[in-house]
């Protein structure tokens, strides 16, 4: 078992790091266990370091039954029409269960060595025409024209249709804080995914969202305990060496991802952001490691405090991934499940694992 | 065991839904299912792992060593589908035809990559410059058939760069730019670093393609004495040579010449090139289409070729006409075979079974040939 150091996100950026070699025996074993956790959905996080998620998607889509995936993507690595074609092709292989989660592009340098060498704001722009045309492929209404000033698509057509029991095309997720990231996922997406943030803070965008039909999807670290302070203590155990801390400071630095600057910010102001949620671990592990921390009881009130505000869904990660996992499905989802109990389950929320090469599940 | 040099033979991977696993499917009912696949209601659309699966297996079994799965709007997509049917089989390799212009070379290399690892390295590609302006258009895709290929070296250049292991790909050309370029996920696979790639193509920027950034010229069959040339010429330069063609193999020639006849379309007037308007290679087939006369030799048939296109150019005859017409390939320097049959799983059996067998043997005495030839020599010191 790793711990949750030697799976920090430095390890995983150096090109000997096994997290750049498919592990379909660790990934299979992490999957059909997030099937018996009640998880919905694993998240496959894109980056040159790692493997790419629409093959893993169809590899491990292959060997597990009713786990989705949700696939993450840049754009400008490739025509929307090739895009479309690669998930259609997806869905039919794996009953549908891929959905999409866009990101404009975080790295300014690694989108120059994948021959991307547009800003932050104009590639925001071109996800707008790109999901635009890919909409219009999903639509199926005949051949498909579109001149704009990034993407430009004449008499496009695609026989292969996205196949899913009740969809014709994929639910999309898309990520980010900046202005562009919210205008992007208003118009273009099924669902805002965000950083989590305290239920006050995140209130007046929940509603702002979801008034326009919008789901918001959460992203958080978690760490559940029998009490609040084995989880506080679990968590400081998961700082890292002094070292790593300066080494992840400085690729984190290099993004120009408003959603890092933001998380960065409050790691250096605040720390704890209410007595549940901990930004300790986000200059070490990235934005994704906001945390909430505490026991089963706690922790299940929270998800139904976001659930209140209209929150929908969570992508949960944790250190290591399939012992918190187990440890959400056995003590925390049940309780959330019986306080739904009364309603309908398709008002449930919706629980989702983010996923990832070096999840140390071997 | 095969000799090192032995043949390799390719099979085209059936499309989707067009083996009928557990029915009877004519050899006409084949070509019908092909050439109306293209049609947006054609379960070709559909990836069917079943068919594939049945077809793959039998394939193994006879010998075959890779399945070309093709790339066009009609279809699923190549890299999907070898992924899919590579976790599904232990054997059979997989050459994912893609074309430049649909993907940024580092994404393409990442997406191939990733498959080598999650197949045990069973994956090639054919690069196609493309032979359709307007499925291009639909792809995004608005350059000139010569501009295709120029940029299709700039493509290959950095995925060469990248399959290398530089530290760090930087790249200024006309079409595609990187810098920094890194992709930590390498090719794997037991015995080399890179994918084979295949170019094919009949014009002179295809062969010079290959010549610069490929492992192997494909093209479509036509006799040794017309490939000669064109072959010893590849080889000269270190490629090796792959023909594609169809196979028609039945116990007498008499029966194969009736197979064949019997896979004419009804409506002799029928074209489905038209497509394929920017196509070299498409438009010395069309240009046979007035002719009458559709041998090339007397096992070398175009019959369908002014319909269905050049690559529907068929070897036909006996078990033992057949494997003669293979070796006499051999001798000029072709190196490898992609072939298609009505219905593919037939054909592939009965290649496996009859053909093969008899293509194996020869070599074996050509290489023990060679083997005592070269004892009667005596050393010069």
């Amino acid at each position: 078992m790793k711990t949750a150091q030697e799976t920090n996100r430095v390890l995983t950026t150096m090109s000997s790091s096994p997290a750049a070699l498919p592990d379909m025996d660790g990934w299979v074993k992490f999957a059909r266990s997030a099937e018996d956790a009640g998880i919905e959905s694993v998240l496959l996080s894109f980056s040159r370091y790692e493997p790419d998620t629409i093959l893993i998607a169809c590899a491990v889509g292959q060997a597990t039954k009713t786990l989705k995936f949700i696939v993450a993507y840049r754009l400008g690595l490739m025509q929307p029409t090739t895009f479309v074609q690669q998930i259609n092709t997806l869905s039919g292989l794996i009953g549908g269960r891929v959905a999409l989660n866009i990101v404009a592009g975080s790295s300014a340098a690694e989108q120059r060595g994948y021959g991307d060498f547009l800003d932050h704001d104009e590639r925001y722009a071109r996800a707008e025409e790109f999901l635009t045309i890919c909409r219009n492929l999903w639509n199926r209404t005949g051949d498909v024209d579109f001149a704009g000033k990034y993407c430009r698509v004449e008499g496009a057509r695609l026989n292969t249709p996205f196949m899913a029991p009740e969809r014709t095309f994929p639910e999309i997720y898309v990520s980010g804080h900046s202005e562009q990231a919210q205008q992007l996922a208003l118009t273009c997406s099924s669902s805002w995914l965000r950083l989590i943030d305290t239920p006050e803070k995140l209130a007046p965008s929940v509603s702002c969202f979801r008034e326009r039909g919008t789901e918001v999807s959460l992203r958080l670290g978690i760490i559940c305990r029998p009490t609040h302070e084995e989880a506080v203590k679990a968590g400081r155990a998961m700082l890292p060496d002094e070292e790593i801390g300066k080494q992840e400071r400085a690729i984190l630095s290099g993004s120009d991802s408003q959603t890092l600057k933001q998380a960065l910010a409050a790691a250096d102001d605040v720390g704890w952001l209410s007595r549940n949620l901990w930004a300790g671990l986000v200059p070490y592990y990235g934005s994704s490691a906001m945390t909430l921390l505490g026991s089963p009881q706690e922790l299940a009130e929270i998800f139904l405090e976001y659930k209140r505000i209209g929150v929908t869904q969570f992508i949960i990660s944790g250190w290591p991934k399939l012992e918190e996992m187990v440890i959400f499905g056995r003590d925390v989802l049940p309780l959330i499940r019986k306080a739904e109990g009364a309603t309908d389950a398709s008002d449930q929320v919706r629980a989702s694992e983010s996923f990832s090469t070096s999840s140390g599940v071997t | 065991m095969s000799q090192p040099d032995a043949l390799k033979f390719h099979w085209m991977l059936p499309k989707s839904g067009e083996v009928a696993v557990g029915a009877r499917q004519t050899a006409k009912e084949a070509v019908r299912f092909r050439v109306e696949s293209t049609s947006s209601d054609s379960p070709a659309a559909r990836p069917q792992m079943d068919g594939w699966l049945h077809f793959a297996t039998r394939a193994e079994e006879a010998g075959i060593e890779s399945v070309l799965v093709a790339l066009n709007r009609c279809e699923p997509d190549p890299l999907i589908v070898s992924c899919a049917l590579g976790r599904a089989t232990t054997r059979l390799k997989f050459i994912a035809a893609y074309r430049s212009g649909l993907m940024q070379p580092a994404t393409f290399v990442q997406q191939v990559n990733t498959l080598s690892g999650l197949i045990g390295g069973r994956i090639d590609v054919n690069i196609v410059a493309g032979s359709s302006t307007t499925e291009q258009h639909g792809y995004g895709d608005f350059l000139t058939h010569d501009e295709r290929y120029a940029r299709a070296e700039e493509f290959l250049a950095v995925c060469n760069a990248f399959w290398r292991r530089d530290d760090e790909v930087n790249f200024h050309g006309t079409h595609y730019r990187v810098e920094g370029g890194k992709i930590n996920t390498p090719f794997l696979a037991p015995d080399r670093t890179r994918p084979e790639i295949y170019v094919s193509g009949h014009s002179e920027p295809s062969e010079r393609l290959a010549y610069e950034q490929g492992t192997c010229l494909l093209r479509v069959a036509d006799t040794p004495e017309k490939l000669q040339a064109v072959v010893a010429r590849t080889r000269a330069r270190g490629l090796r040579v792959c023909l594609r063609l169809g196979l028609i193999c039945k116990p007498t020639r008499a029966e194969a010449l009736m197979a064949a006849e019997a896979l004419l379309p009804d409506n002799r007037d029928e074209t489905t090139t038209q497509l394929k308007d920017d196509s070299q290679m498409y438009r010395e087939g069309a240009a046979t289409a007035g002719s009458t006369h559709h041998w090339l030799s007397p096992c070398l048939w175009t019959g369908l070729v002014p319909h269905y296109g050049p690559v529907w150019t068929t070897l036909l005859g006996s078990p033992d006409e057949v494997a003669d017409a293979f070796l006499a390939y051999k001798k000029i320097g072709v190196n490898e075979f992609i072939i298609s049959g009505w219905p593919e799983v037939d054909e592939v059996v009965t290649f496996g079974r009859e053909v093969l067998p008899i293509v194996r043997e020869a070599e074996r005495r050509l290489t023990a040939d060679a083997g005592n030839h070269s004892c009667q020599v005596a050393p010069t010191t």
